[in-house]
C-alpha cells in the first residue's frame, strides 16, 4: 500500500468513526465506500470486514452515550427486536429480490429524513 | 412504547440482517415515539452490537473478513468516534436531529440512483450478450448463403 493510501484511509478512518459515535450510527457506509475504493475488497468482503472496523468504535461510543445517560427499558426492548430481526433478515438474504428491498428501504430513508428536517 | 420498541427494533433489524445499515432505518423509525434523538443513538449503537458481533463470526468463518492493513482504518476511526460522541453529549438533541435527517436523507437518495444505476449497466450487459449471440447465430446462415 503507497503512502498516499495510507493517508486516505486514515482520513476515511476519522471519518467514519466521527460520523458514527456523532451520530450514534451510519459509519459503515462511509467504510464500506473506503474498503471498495481504497483496499480494493469485493462488496461482499467490504460489508463483513467493515463490521470488523465498527464493532471496536461503536464500544467506545456506546460507552460514552451510556455514561451520558441511556434509558434500558428502550434499550433493551429494541435490542431484542432487533437481533431477532437481524436473524430472520440474513436467513430472508437471500430469498427477496435485492433491487426491489433496497429501494423500498431508500423510499423510507427519504421518508424518514424529510420527516426529521420538517416535521 | 415498549412494544413499538420490539416492533421497531424487529423491522430494522431485518434491513441490518440483511447487511443494508439497520441502524440508519432504527432512528427515523423510533422517532415516531418521541424518544429524544441522543436517546435514540443511544439505542442504535447498543443495539448494533450483538448482531455486529454474532455476524462477524458468520463472517470470519466464511472468510470474508480482511484483516490486512485494517489498523490505518481502525485506530483513527476509534478516536474520531470517541471525539464524535463525546460532541453529541454536548449538543442540543434539535442540532442532532437535523444531522441525523440530513445524513439519512443523503444516504437514502445516494442509495436510491445507484439501485437504477446497477439495473441500467445489467441491461447494457444484456444487450451486448443478446447481439453476440444473434451474431453467432447469423454466421452459418451467411456462411450457407455466400457459398
Amino acid at each position: 500500500m503507497t503512502a498516499n493510501k495510507k493517508v486516505l484511509c486514515v482520513a476515511g478512518g476519522l471519518l467514519g468513526g466521527f460520523i458514527n459515535g456523532l451520530m450514534g450510527g451510519g459509519g459503515g457506509v462511509v467504510i464500506v465506500l473506503l474498503l471498495t475504493g481504497l483496499y480494493g475488497l469485493s462488496a461482499k468482503k467490504a460489508q463483513a470486514t467493515a463490521l470488523l472496523v465498527i464493532l471496536p468504535l461503536t464500544v467506545i461510543s456506546a460507552v460514552v452515550y451510556i455514561i451520558g445517560g441511556a434509558d434500558w427499558g428502550n434499550v433493551l426492548s429494541t435490542s431484542a427486536g432487533f437481533t431477532v430481526g437481524g436473524a430472520v433478515g440474513a436467513l430472508l438474504l437471500n430469498k427477496l429480490p435485492s433491487v426491489a428491498v433496497r429501494r423500498i428501504f431508500a423510499l423510507l430513508l427519504i421518508a424518514g429524513g424529510i420527516r426529521m428536517l420538517f416535521f | 412504547m415498549i412494544v413499538w420498541c420490539v416492533i421497531f427494533g424487529f423491522i430494522a433489524g431485518i434491513v441490518g440482517g440483511m447487511g443494508m445499515g439497520g441502524g440508519t432505518l432504527l432512528v427515523p423509525l423510533l422517532s415516531l415515539l418521541d424518544i429524544p434523538q441522543r436517546q435514540m443513538q443511544a439505542i442504535n449503537l447498543i443495539s448494533f452490537l450483538p448482531m455486529c458481533a454474532v455476524a462477524l463470526i458468520f463472517h470470519f468463518k466464511n472468510k470474508l473478513v480482511v484483516t490486512k492493513n485494517i489498523g490505518f482504518t481502525v485506530i483513527p476511526a476509534c478516536l474520531s468516534s470517541l471525539g464524535g460522541a463525546v460532541l453529541a453529549q454536548n449538543l442540543d438533541n434539535g442540532l442532532l436531529k437535523i444531522l441525523f435527517g440530513i445524513f439519512i436523507l443523503v444516504v437514502g437518495i445516494r442509495m436510491m440512483v445507484q439501485s437504477f444505476r446497477k439495473k441500467k449497466l445489467k441491461c447494457v450487459k444484456g444487450n451486448v450478450h443478446d447481439r453476440q449471440l444473434n451474431v453467432a447465430a447469423n454466421l452459418p446462415h451467411r456462411s450457407h448463403r455466400s457459398s
